[in-house]
């Protein structure tokens, strides 16, 4: 067994967003940071709105903190008032070391988990998340990998097999890791249509670059089309981000 | 992650039952945090608060002033925007000091009911929300000119003149766009003071080549006092609405990321930034023309000057930069003002009410109305010299009473008192600072100093009838 990883889970709290059904389940082994985010517009001073919601939202809090940790979870919360709903979460990651963020969406009972691995980056931290949130499930994990025409299965075979190695390291049961190889298929399309079989998605976060300043990174993008809860798995952090 | 204490927590009554929020436990760079792990998340960088500064100062001194200046202080008038900006810098040194020893919202007001107390805080804060409105009030007939000068260069006659109408409907719009919750205002804010800055920037370049001789003119024409030594500080302290901007960094004080830094640099750097192009823009526009026929021109000199130098072309753009000026800066001290309300309200001197955040918009609406109708019955005076005077009276008592609270805090020395940044050469430069806000006052017509009185002593009774049991002085 590893250790319970921290998994932030952030709530538009005021918007009517709540905690989806099978989310507290899901998170049952792990250490829940829950951020109830209120984003208030420019004209308005955060403490403004903190003076009038913060009753509502505390309440609203109270409730799933109690539904997080009646499934098991242990549970850290947060409610802040920002203008600036991202920069909260990336300061909450830091603030509170994160390894992944879970986009909450409702799911069943979790059987099967896609684990859509790009490359050797960050599988350790992958690797970690997967084992300590869902080590003691009977999930099954499906590492899933679509590879490029230059790029032959023996190579992914390897990079799939050292991180089923890692996982059975870290406590899991070899039998219930599969690995499933694709080629010639744009890997974002690919990953929401095999997603489509599974309970829910772990993936890692890409480095920033020109594509995911304009598209979004891959994995919002893979969180807004697939139904059910992804996790987030976070870089590892090199310093603070400058501000601008 | 430097964090601060913050002082002890405000207590009493108002009339209607209501006690001052609560003051938050520690103050960090990212956010300031409340019991029961409720954080106020800080969003605005440097580039954010310069840009309110600038933004909000920029408007005034380069696009109304500069022919009502030169009317009356001629090539002087360079020399009484210097004296303007000095006495501003004299203020944001020990304004960075208090910011960064109590980065909360409310500014001035914050700073001096919590070392000098209730009143002479009700004082400030209620003279502080009111100025406000006087500034855009002032901005809004600014911008009233401005578009009527559109209408003059299309040869559209008009049968009366547009200026308060235009004005009225401005105010009206602004106050509306806030209450909608218009997204990324902040941003557009940016934007909007980097392109003045360039369009400037190029303009007074090419003028003051051609006004050295660069270009054959060689026209600096006049005597430098051709109006005497006294208008020059007259025509001070009638110019000083244009330093307004630098206070209104510190009423954002609660959002500035890492404050003990961005907040001395965005207050001191706008002031120094505005106060060069103030004196550069008076300085050409005195060379073209001669501040005989600039003080004719009224307040759109600024576009006959870029008129002389560029043609039609430059005409137009210092129309368009001017339309957009004096919007963001009439823009920026509404919400400033809204911020003031919040500010008063949260510590129970005006109804909680005051500060209602609107459930489908999520903006102030009570406190954005609060600042946008009486703007509209000041823009309907058209006074653009008695609002400018007004807004400057009663912003120079809020400076000159900072000064103070430095050195009574300072002398006082409270535990809680810690700040990031210290002003240099204390206590001169709070005292000088002190001394001069006050003496400015000196110098501006009865009428505005009259007007000014009345609301400082409106302000006094409300307090005494409204909040006399609310104590807010921090840590005694």
């Amino acid at each position: 067994m590893t250790d319970r990883q921290s998994i932030l889970v952030p709530i538009r709290v005021l918007e009517g967003e709540s905690v989806p059904e099978g989310v507290p389940e899901l998170l049952a082994h792990s250490h829940v940071v829950l951020v109830g985010y209120h984003v208030i517009p420019e004209q308005t001073a955060p403490g403004q709105a903190r003076l009038q919601f913060e009753d509502r939202a505390t309440e609203r809090l109270d409730e799933y903190e109690e539904m997080f940790e009646g499934a098991g979870a242990t549970v850290e919360r947060r409610l802040v008032f920002t203008h600036d709903g991202q920069k909260t979460i990336d300061r909450m990651i830091a603030e509170h070391d994160c390894m992944a963020v879970l986009v909450p969406n409702a799911t069943g009972p979790v059987e099967d988990v896609l684990v859509p691995v790009r490359g050797a980056v960050g599988v350790d931290r992958l690797a970690r998340v997967v084992a300590s949130v869902f080590g003691a499930m009977d999930a099954d994990v499906t590492l899933y990998h679509v590879a490029a025409a230059d790029t032959t299965d023996d190579d992914v075979q390897t990079l799939l097999s050292g991180i089923t190695e890692r996982l059975v390291e870290f406590g899991m049961d070899p039998s219930t890791i599969e690995t499933r190889i694709d080629r010639d298929r744009n890997p974002l399309d690919a990953i929401v249509d095999v997603a489509k079989s599974f309970d829910t998605v772990v993936m890692g976060e890409t480095d920033p670059s020109l594509a995911t300043f304009v598209f979004g990174m891959p994995a919002t993008q893979v969180a807004n089309r697939f139904l059910g809860p992804v996790f987030v798995v976070q870089r590892e952090r090199a310093s603070a981000d400058e501000d601008g | 992650m430097p964090e601060q204490p913050v002082d002890v927590g405000p207590g009493g009554e108002n009339v209607a039952g209501e006690a001052p929020a609560a003051e938050p436990e520690t103050v960090t760079d990212d956010a300031i945090l409340h019991d029961d792990d409720v954080e106020l998340e800080r969003t605005i960088g440097l580039i954010g608060g310069l840009a309110i500064g600038i933004g909000t100062m920029i408007g005034a001194g380069i696009f109304v002033f500069p022919g009502l200046a030169a009317a009356s202080a001629g090539l002087a008038a360079t020399l009484s925007f210097a004296i303007g900006g000095l006495i501003a810098l004299l203020v944001a040194l020990p304004t960075s000091e208090l910011a960064t020893a109590m980065p909360r919202s409310g500014g001035g007001y914050y700073f001096i009911s919590r070392s000098m107390g209730t009143a002479y805080g009700a004082i400030v804060g209620l003279g502080l929300w009111l100025g406000l409105m006087f500034a855009s009030a002032f901005y809004l007939v600014g911008l009233g000119h401005y578009a009527s000068a559109v209408f003059a260069e299309l040869n559209i006659a008009l049968p009366v003149s547009p200026v308060i109408g235009i004005g009225l409907l401005f105010g009206a719009v602004l106050t509306a766009l806030s209450i909608g919750g218009t997204e990324n205002t902040a941003k557009l804010q940016n934007v909007v003071v980097g392109v003045l800055l360039v369009v400037l920037t190029v303009f007074l370049s090419y003028g003051v080549l051609d006004a050295v001789g660069v270009f054959g003119g060689g026209t600096v024409p006049e005597q430098f006092f051709s109006r005497g030594y006294f208008p020059v500080l007259t025509t001070a302290a009638l110019v000083f609405t244009s330093y307004l901007g630098f206070a209104q960094v510190a009423t954002v004080a609660g959002e500035i990321k890492q404050p003990g830094r961005n907040l001395p640099l965005a207050m001191v750097g706008s002031v120094l930034i505005v106060t060069l192009f103030y004196v550069v823009t008076i300085f050409v526009a005195t060379s073209a023309f001669g501040a005989e026929r600039l003080g004719e021109f009224g307040e759109t000199a600024m576009v006959e000057v870029a008129r002389d130098f560029l043609g039609l072309p430059g005409a137009v753009a210092i129309l368009g930069a001017g339309l957009l000026a004096t919007f963001s800066s009439a823009n920026a001290s509404i919400l400033s003002a809204s911020r003031a309300v919040y500010a008063l309200s949260r510590d129970a001197l005006l109804p909680r009410k005051a500060s209602k955040v609107n459930l489908r918009y999520g903006t102030p609406h009570v406190a954005l109305l609060a600042a946008g109708g009486p703007i509209l019955v000041l823009v309907a005076t058209g006074r653009v010299e008695l609002l400018a005077e007004v807004a400057s009276f009663l912003h120079l008592i809020m400076y000159g009473l900072m000064c103070v609270a430095l050195i009574v805090l300072r002398r006082r020395n409270p535990d809680w008192y810690s700040p990031s940044y210290r002003v240099p050469a204390y206590p001169v430069v709070p005292a000088v600072g002190a001394i001069a806000s006050f003496g400015l006052i000196a110098f501006m017509q009865p009428a505005s100093i009259g007007i000014g009185i009345v609301v400082m002593l409106a302000s006094y009774l409300w307090y005494r009838y409204y909040a006399g049991d609310v104590t807010l002085k921090g840590d005694l």
